[in-house]
């Protein structure tokens, strides 16, 4: 086998509750959890079952017209699945194996699987344009959820999904590392301001939960103090947590069983401070899973939730921006525009903070993935994600002269200065929209005392 | 054999064609669907989403957004089916007169019910045609076609094209005729096989589409409604309704619950809170 990423060893699966399947056993392992899978997810078998192979999704994917590789169209990717779906599970596939495109389980099969499966940034874009709402990430969600069972993940996405598991953030950091980030954060604001910005860590009787991406405490400093500065200026009362630094949930990309397992810490987080609302920075993926599969997942949820765009733009006006000197962007993650539908707020916010806002074609739902998506980030795959970004580059190169790229998500943050340093664009920088915020926004010169004495917190 | 194909066949393939759907249909619509997989933007009144829904399935409205071309060649075909389906129940019934009731003279409506039944069969053999063409000259969506996909083309062609030679004077088939052997189907009062060998032909081949449809990719027509559905479900809002019932069985224990044979073991890791 060989895919273009280190799979997981033995051990590092173990760490995170994943056995190995003998070699004997694979065949019949793997079609036991397909056939767990057909009753488990409505979309997996009608979504398997309708594809008429029109050729429609090629256009779609960014994958396929990055790559040029005709197993990333969104229905041969797919379709390696469905190949066995139908050998294994219809009779007629049974009866009439070449006239219905039955495929024979084997060892060929499996690395088409391993390989093609995590060439997909699972953006959804095929979705918008499949005649019959077929969903090929989902399909590709269930395969890599197949695959991980089998004992076959990437060493990337294993070993963030334990630090996921062991600390509650993907970086893997303890709560001292997480208190000293903290203060070095709040010196740095308190350099650029003068004045006394607080990041709390697990503040007790905290209003808001604030979840951001814990690279925030490292790689993308500007967004967490943005987002400080934002709430300072607001007078939110906000804590991070130190059982969950991380908006981020990797489970999604691979296992779900770890995607319930991290997603029902946001609420141990919660109820340690006495949240009453949790509130997700800048993260695609996250901010997908904590909406839309929190409920499906781990059942109830007693409190808010909200995506700090969505929490900013609502009170915009109470926000004195200076706006930027710049030409910016925005890049809408994919899982913010078809995954979760935010679409409005992040533009909102960039225009109140530049002069010149300019749209990339196209955008919103319909905007092309950045190739980071889905947990592809590991360095093995930079060649290959740089292919993956080439619809992107396209893109952002019809907009140059540019000086910003607003792309309110960690992975996007990742892949997308590597992206643009590729395809000759390494003087336009790439950043959040919380940072944007940060170094528009007139602070007041009053220090703001928190929770003050009137009670008037922001909700 | 005149009982074979012209009563046992009949009522066989029509109750294969609506117990298989309806199966397959209620299989899929059985199984949970464990998270929202909302498409956004999605229409947040349940007029907005069946209206969306009906725009696809009277315009095929997503295909013409994305491909006008292709969607031109399938919207004729769907269109021409369509009209056929309803040409076939009104003309037999009413023996072609069926416009008499919107006022027309009946030598007028039979003129027009046949100008209307040949255009559409017209429409569906060229547009079929150009379907098969497609397939084949993009070799993209030739790499990615398998049998199956050239047979359901050729069938639906031969259907169309063996209903065309009906009204060829060498072919001609006693409408009056098949009006009492339909009828007598319907009613359970099976009557004989109307005298026409293009219409055994015709008759046959369609009997073989309904014994075929359930279990064929032409479920497609059925699958739409299942995925687009899913995609169109609004987002969860938080904090969640009281007394809400859970998705699925995997919100409170987990898609591996009681799953032994499936390898994995309810996980216990250090560090949790």
């Amino acid at each position: 086998m060989n895919p273009p990423f280190h799979l997981a060893k033995k051990e590092d699966l173990k760490h995170i509750g994943i056995g190995q399947v003998d070699d004997s056993a694979i065949k019949a392992r793997t079609l036991k959890l397909m056939d767990e899978f057909r009753k488990f997810s409505r979309s997996f078998s009608a979504m398997l079952e309708t594809c008429t192979r029109c050729g429609t999704c090629a256009n779609a994917c960014h994958s396929y017209l990055g790559t040029d590789d005709f197993n990333n169209i969104p229905a041969a990717r797919a379709g390696y699945l469905r190949a066995i779906f139908t050998r294994y599970f219809t009779w007629y596939g049974r009866l009439f194996r070449r006239f219905s495109g039955a495929r024979e389980f084997d060892d060929d099969t499996l690395c088409s699987l391993v390989s093609y499966f995590y060439q997909c940034n699972a953006c959804r874009r095929c979705a918008l344009y499949c005649p019959f709402g077929i969903d090929t990430a989902e399909i590709v969600l269930a395969g890599r959820n197949i695959l991980t069972s089998l004992g076959l993940a990437p060493s990337f996405i294993v070993s963030i999904a334990r630090n996921e598991i062991l600390t509650g953030n993907n970086t893997g950091i303890l709560k001292p590392a997480i208190i000293d980030s903290c203060s070095f954060l709040e010196e740095e604001l308190r350099g650029e301001t003068g004045l006394d910005i607080k990041i709390p860590v697990d503040k007790p009787d905290s209003e808001i939960l604030y979840l951001p991406s814990s690279s925030e405490l490292f790689t993308n400093v500007d967004t967490l103090m943005g987002a400080a500065k934002v709430f300072h200026h607001l007078g939110v009362d906000w804590t991070l947590s130190s059982v969950m630094l991380e908006a981020a949930n990797y489970g999604l990309h691979f296992d779900l069983e770890i995607l319930k397992k991290q997603n029902r810490r946001m609420r141990v987080a919660a109820a340690a401070v006495g949240a009453r609302k949790v509130i997700q920075g800048e993260c695609g993926h996250g901010w997908r899973v904590a909406r839309m599969y929190s409920e499906g997942a781990d059942g109830p949820v007693n409190f808010q939730l909200e995506h700090v765009l969505d929490f900013v733009a609502a009170r915009l006006q109470r926000l004195s921006l200076s706006r930027l000197p710049i030409r910016a962007t925005l890049h809408d993650s994919c899982n913010y525009g078809r995954g979760t539908g935010l679409l409005d707020s992040p533009r909102l916010l960039v225009r109140a903070c530049v002069e010149e806002f300019v749209e990339m074609t196209p955008n919103r739902e319909r905007n092309f993935c950045c190739g980071g998506g889905s947990g592809l980030l590991m360095d093995e795959m930079k060649d290959l994600r740089m292919q993956l970004g080439k619809m992107k580059a396209g893109q952002i190169k019809d907009l140059q002269p540019l000086d910003y790229v607003a792309a309110p998500c960690a992975s996007c943050k990742a892949q997308l200065p590597l992206v643009l340093k590729h395809y000759g664009m390494g003087d336009t920088a790439c950043g959040g929209v919380m940072d944007l915020l940060g170094r528009a926004l007139v602070m007041d010169n009053e220090r703001r005392i928190e929770g003050n004495a009137t009670g008037n917190h922001v909700k | 054999m005149e009982f074979l194909f012209g009563v046992m066949l009949p009522y066989t393939a029509f109750t294969v064609f609506v117990a298989g759907t309806v199966l397959r249909a209620a299989g899929w619509l059985k199984t949970p669907v464990p998270f929202q997989l909302t498409l956004f933007p999605v229409p947040g009144s349940i007029q907005g989403k069946i209206r969306s829904l009906a725009l696809d399935f009277f315009f095929c409205a997503s295909l013409f957004r994305e491909d006008k071309a292709l969607w031109l060649r399938v919207w004729l075909f769907h269109l021409s089916l369509g009209l056929i389906i309803a040409g076939h129940v009104a003309g037999i019934y009413y023996l072609r007169e069926q416009f008499v009731l919107v006022g027309l003279a009946p030598g007028t409506s039979r003129l027009l019910s046949k100008l209307l039944g040949g255009t559409a069969g017209t429409a569906m053999v060229l547009s079929l045609g150009a379907l098969i063409v497609g397939r084949i000259i993009n070799p993209v969506v030739r790499k990615l076609s398998v049998p199956e996909d050239f047979f359901n083309l050729l069938l639906l062609s031969a259907i169309a094209a063996s209903g065309i030679f009906l009204y060829l004077p060498v072919f001609h088939v006693d409408l009056p005729a098949v009006r009492s052997y339909m009828g007598g189907l319907v009613t359970f009062r099976p009557a004989s096989l109307p005298q026409s060998p293009m219409f055994l032909v015709h008759f046959l081949l369609v009997n073989i589409l309904l014994l075929y449809f359930p279990f064929s990719r032409l479920l497609h027509s059925v699958g739409y409604f299942v995925n687009r559905s899913v995609l169109l479900e609004s987002p969860p809002t938080y904090p969640t309704k009281e007394g809400a019932a859970p998705r699925s069985a995997f919100a409170s224990s987990g898609r591996h619950a009681g799953l032994h044979a499936s390898g994995r073991e309810p996980m216990d890791m250090g560090g949790n809170p």
